[in-house]
């Protein structure tokens, strides 16, 4: 999917946000629409006309700055997000000429050239990072952590249980379905990018308003533990209790571990959504050999930390995936599963593997705590368990047409029906 | 446009009109662009590899992502990308990008098709080799994507593969082609990203074989690029959709005829297409067979009481203009559904979305059937419209693989009889009056209810039979409500729109007013 998806879903997925995408072509924009109206939001997705003609004419952003006053008088949102993508933002809109409030409604301009961003998870940082931008300096009292990255809609609760054992409590959640997620944030104490990839977000909170953040995610075992210890220091909590509750929620991850563990396992996680680190944390530590780690992620500061504890366990870090890598590495070694995107899922299927989309199974799923530990090595378990049933089917495919290519018209049945026709005495 | 014919006027190419204006601002466009088209064009001929000279994004959307839900293929294998970041676009210019992509491709043995993206174009890229007169080397293709819709682009690359005819290369170890016993003929179309043209093309498939003629390309998707000179050996062209595929046929000279649909269509269809062949008496015998075969079920059909409530039936068709002019005139004039409203999806005349939506909510009654995409779905659903939904064109994700769902032909006549009497049933089970089970139990005797009833009766809403009643505003709504309500559940839905209206009066003790009303029918979310 194109890289800035990542950015125009999040803020589709905002209730009084109206966002305005600028395509670079009709192809673009069918494409966001087609997968928005698939993915998202049964929700209408606005923008200006664009053709070589409104390019260099400049028309365009004439156009836009009048819809934006249009929508902000209309429906006064909270929020009218501007999607740039690639040849608005190689063209250079003068964005700074549009109105920074209208009303109560802000207007923030999104960078999103896909030649530039490269990955869904860049694209996501962006969105948190020019939504902060706006907000107002923090505040003098803070209290609580800003919950940051795309979790489980029950996950911030669970945190918040464990949370307030400790003394502290879940101050907001981004990115969230209001605005008043985002400007909560100047409420928090500290910053928690529970996914390894929000590094301009926190860096520029804590450039422009000194707040403090924590790395890591409550997921699995060793990850459980030092999540919730390391928010002692810069929340100030009572070192014991916070000891005390970080070894109650890892024994509770060790407890449902060891019914499901998957020993003996080779598994390939390839994935663009950045939580990907998380998940094979949960794998190795339940057991299984995870090679290596292809992920569409850049390589910046907070997946650092990450990276070293994967390598630690045997587990190589892959950043800024690529394909090519994935399908050959599929031959290297007998893999049991394969947890990546659809055409490496496409093509490990074709070979018997027991495989799973990532987005739709995964990301879809809790991983935290002793609950999302179970379910995702339940999920894993299941997958691996079919094993029977992948190798029946590709043993059928493989069988007559091994070695043609799978586009549709190797699959296609030559049907020449004029002999059968004949041959029943139709003709 | 009429389904047959043997000339085609420079004035109805699509390369020369057809194409979608671009309106000063959209909402939810609904159909792709010129990059978007010529790839799915180049990508259906089995040894092409298309190179999308663009940022990653302008592949993996509609080559992986997109492709998944209309093709429902995992992704097209045979797409690979420039993949241009801030060096390219900025400084170096695409030039040495895709060097080694279609290097990679050439290497293979592909014959190379690079494309232009918006941003390529932006900058000023194109692809001029000193290899450009070699056979078999890497073509460049402008899809003018800023301007052109995927329609006329796949029309434009159509014809450019038959500009191009003999540049390709047949490769030593290529099968030879089976000596023709029969009079042939072309079928062109379908390419990727076409709503149902599998079934299509298999009916279509069927059809030819049924007169006793032969298949000779079935171009571009189940051609090679080498095979497109070969288009010239058939006897006629079928072009699948109007949309596209109409310049290539004119170029290739032979007589031309367009997919039907419907039952006149297709007979006049396989009436002119033996004569041209010389097969005129096996199309007369291949009629009379399908008369007792495949549309013994449409007779079937058309005798029993389904066909009755069509004249009470209206239907709204939103699509590219193949299906929106075949659906109209088979559903419309042939079955006598009336058509509320019909739209083009693309083209000079398309209706923008907002048309569309004020069409479908202004309509009274609103249409019980919406042929369209998901834009229209989602109109029925935000409006809480009655309507049901048949998706009949792209975009919405759709699984359309198996080839038992056609729109063309004999097979598509009677597939498209059954989902019209399907969803009518469909509308028919949810307006059901009584759901009672188990029963409403009794509370008191007989005797009892006789001594309630008596009380008040004469006054209005206070004993248990006197009839409530009902405000002018609340009268006016109700009206309106059941206006947009399909005529012949009507009955069923007034009946149960006053029975719980007035349920929730005598629960207020007050007349039937406008706002409890509203309370009822906002209950009703159609799906």
């Amino acid at each position: 999917m194109c890289p800035a998806f990542g950015a125009v879903r999040n803020l589709l997925r905002m209730e009084d946000a109206m966002p305005i995408v600028i395509s670079s072509g009709d192809g673009c924009l069918y494409g966001h629409t087609f997968v928005a109206h698939f993915y998202v939001a049964n929700r209408p997705i606005y923008s200006p006309g664009v053709s070589s003609e409104i390019w260099a004419k400049g028309s365009a952003f004439d156009e836009l700055r009048s819809m934006v006053y249009d929508m902000a008088e209309k429906h006064a949102p909270s929020l009218i997000p501007i999607c740039s993508l690639c040849v608005s933002d190689t063209v250079g809109l003068p964005f700074d000429l549009l109105p920074k409030q209208i009303g109560n409604t802000e207007i923030v301009y999104v960078p999103l050239p896909a030649y530039s961003v490269h990955t869904h998870a860049r694209a996501k940082d962006i969105v948190v990072d020019s939504l902060v931008w706006r907000l107002p300096p923090q505040r003098k009292a803070r209290s609580g952590v800003n919950l940051i990255g795309e979790i489980f809609p029950s996950d911030p609760v669970k945190i918040d249980d464990v949370l307030r054992r400790v003394g502290t409590h879940v101050n907001t959640h981004v990115p969230g379905p209001r605005w008043e997620d985002y400007v909560a944030m100047v409420d928090g104490a500290v910053n928690a990018p529970l996914h390894p990839f929000y590094s301009e977000s926190v860096k520029r909170m804590k450039m422009k308003q000194g707040l403090p953040f924590v790395e890591g995610a409550p997921v699995g075992i060793a990850g459980t533990y030092s999540w919730i210890t390391s928010l002692a220091e810069p929340l100030n909590l009572d070192p014991k209790v916070v000891e005390q509750v970080a070894r109650e929620e890892r024994d509770r991850v060790i407890d449902v571990m060891q019914s499901r563990r998957l020993d003996g396992l080779t598994i390939m996680v390839a994935g663009y959504e950045g939580h990907e680190f998380l998940l094979v944390r949960l794998l190795l530590e339940a057991g299984a050999n995870v090679p290596f780690l292809s992920t569409a992620v850049n390589a910046n500061p907070l997946a650092r930390e990450e990276e070293a504890w994967l390598r630690e366990h045997g587990c190589q870090v892959l950043y800024t995936a690529n394909f090519a890598d994935e399908i050959a590495a599929l031959s290297d070694r007998p893999f049991d599963c394969v947890i990546g995107t659809t055409p490496l899922c496409a093509h490990a299927k074709e070979l018997g593997i027991p495989s799973i989309y990532y987005t739709n199974a995964i990301a879809t799923r809790s991983m935290m705590f002793a609950e999302g530990a179970a379910d995702v090595l339940s999920l894993v378990g299941q997958t691996v368990g079919a094993k029977k049933r992948y190798d029946r089917i590709a043993r059928f495919f493989a069988d007559d047409e091994s070695k043609l290519e799978r586009t549709y018209t190797s699959w296609a049945p030559k049907l020449d029906l004029t002999s059968e026709l004949i041959a029943h005495q139709a003709l | 446009m009429p389904q047959i014919r043997e000339n085609i006027q420079q004035s109805e190419l699509v390369s020369d009109v057809v194409n979608t204006p671009i309106p000063k601002r959209v909402t939810d466009l609904d159909h792709a662009g010129g990059d978007t088209g010529a790839m799915q064009a180049f990508a259906s001929l089995r040894d092409a590899n298309v190179v999308l000279d663009g940022p990653v994004g302008c592949h993996v959307m509609p080559a992986v992502a997109v492709i998944n839900y209309t093709d429902s293929v995992p992704y097209l294998q045979n797409v690979t990308c420039s993949e241009l970041s801030e060096t390219e676009v900025t400084l170096a210019g695409t030039l040495g990008a895709l060097k080694i992509k279609v290097a990679e491709a050439t290497a293979q043995g592909r014959q190379v098709f690079i494309v232009s993206t918006p941003v390529s174009e932006l900058i000023g890229a194109a692809w001029t080799t000193e290899h450009q007169d070699v056979k078999g080397s890497a073509l460049f293709f402008d899809s003018h994507s800023l301007d052109d819709d995927e329609w006329k682009s796949r029309d434009r690359a159509l014809l450019f593969l038959w500009e191009n005819r003999d540049h390709f290369a047949r490769p030593a170890d290529a099968p030879a082609r089976k000596p023709k016993t029969r009079p042939s003929v072309n079928i062109i179309g379908p390419t990727y990203g076409n709503f149902n043209s599998y079934s299509d093309l298999h009916e279509l498939k069927r059809l030819v074989a049924g007169i006793g003629a032969e298949i000779n390309l079935v171009y571009p998707f189940e051609a090679a690029s080498y095979d497109t000179p070969h288009l010239a050996d058939a006897d006629a062209t079928i072009v699948m959709y109007q949309e596209y595929g109409k310049s290539l046929a004119r170029e290739v000279g032979l007589p031309t005829f367009f997919a039907p649909i419907g039952l006149e269509a297709t007979t006049a269809f396989l009436h002119e297409l033996g004569d041209a062949l010389g097969l005129a008496a096996e199309a007369k015998a291949f009629i009379a067979l399908e008369k007792k075969t495949t549309l013994a079920a449409w007779q079937d059909i058309w005798r029993s009481t389904h066909s009755d409530f069509f004249a009470n039936a209206p239907i709204a068709i939103v699509a590219p203009p193949t299906y929106k002019d075949g659906l109209t005139y088979y559903l419309g004039e042939e079955l006598g559904l009336p058509i509320s409203f019909s739209a083009y999806r693309t083209g000079p005349e398309s209706s923008p979305s907002t048309a569309v939506r004020a069409a479908l909510t202004d309509a009274s009654p609103s249409p019980m059937l919406v042929f369209g995409s998901i834009n229209e779905r989602m109109i029925i659903a935000q409006e809480k419209l009655p309507s049901r939904f048949l998706q009949c064109s792209f975009p919405g994700a759709v699984v359309r693989r198996a080839t038992g769902t056609p729109f063309v032909g004999y097979a598509g006549a009677v597939w498209l009889l059954q989902c019209v009497c399907e969803t009518l049933f469909d509308v028919l089970f949810a307006n059901l009056p009584t759901s009672a089970a188990p029963p409403v139990k009794a509370t008191t005797t007989t005797r009892e209810i006789m001594g309630e009833g008596q009380a008040s009766a004469a006054e209005s809403g206070k004993g248990k039979n006197s009839v409530l009643a009902w405000t002018d505003d609340a009268k006016a709504l109700a009206e309106k409500t059941l206006k947009r309500v399909p005529f012949f559940v009507r009955v069923s839905v007034n009946k149960k729109l006053r029975a719980e209206a007035e349920a929730l009066a005598r629960e207020h003790g007050t007349d039937v007013t406008e706002a409890i009303v509203q309370e009822i029918t906002s209950r009703y979310s159609p799906r």
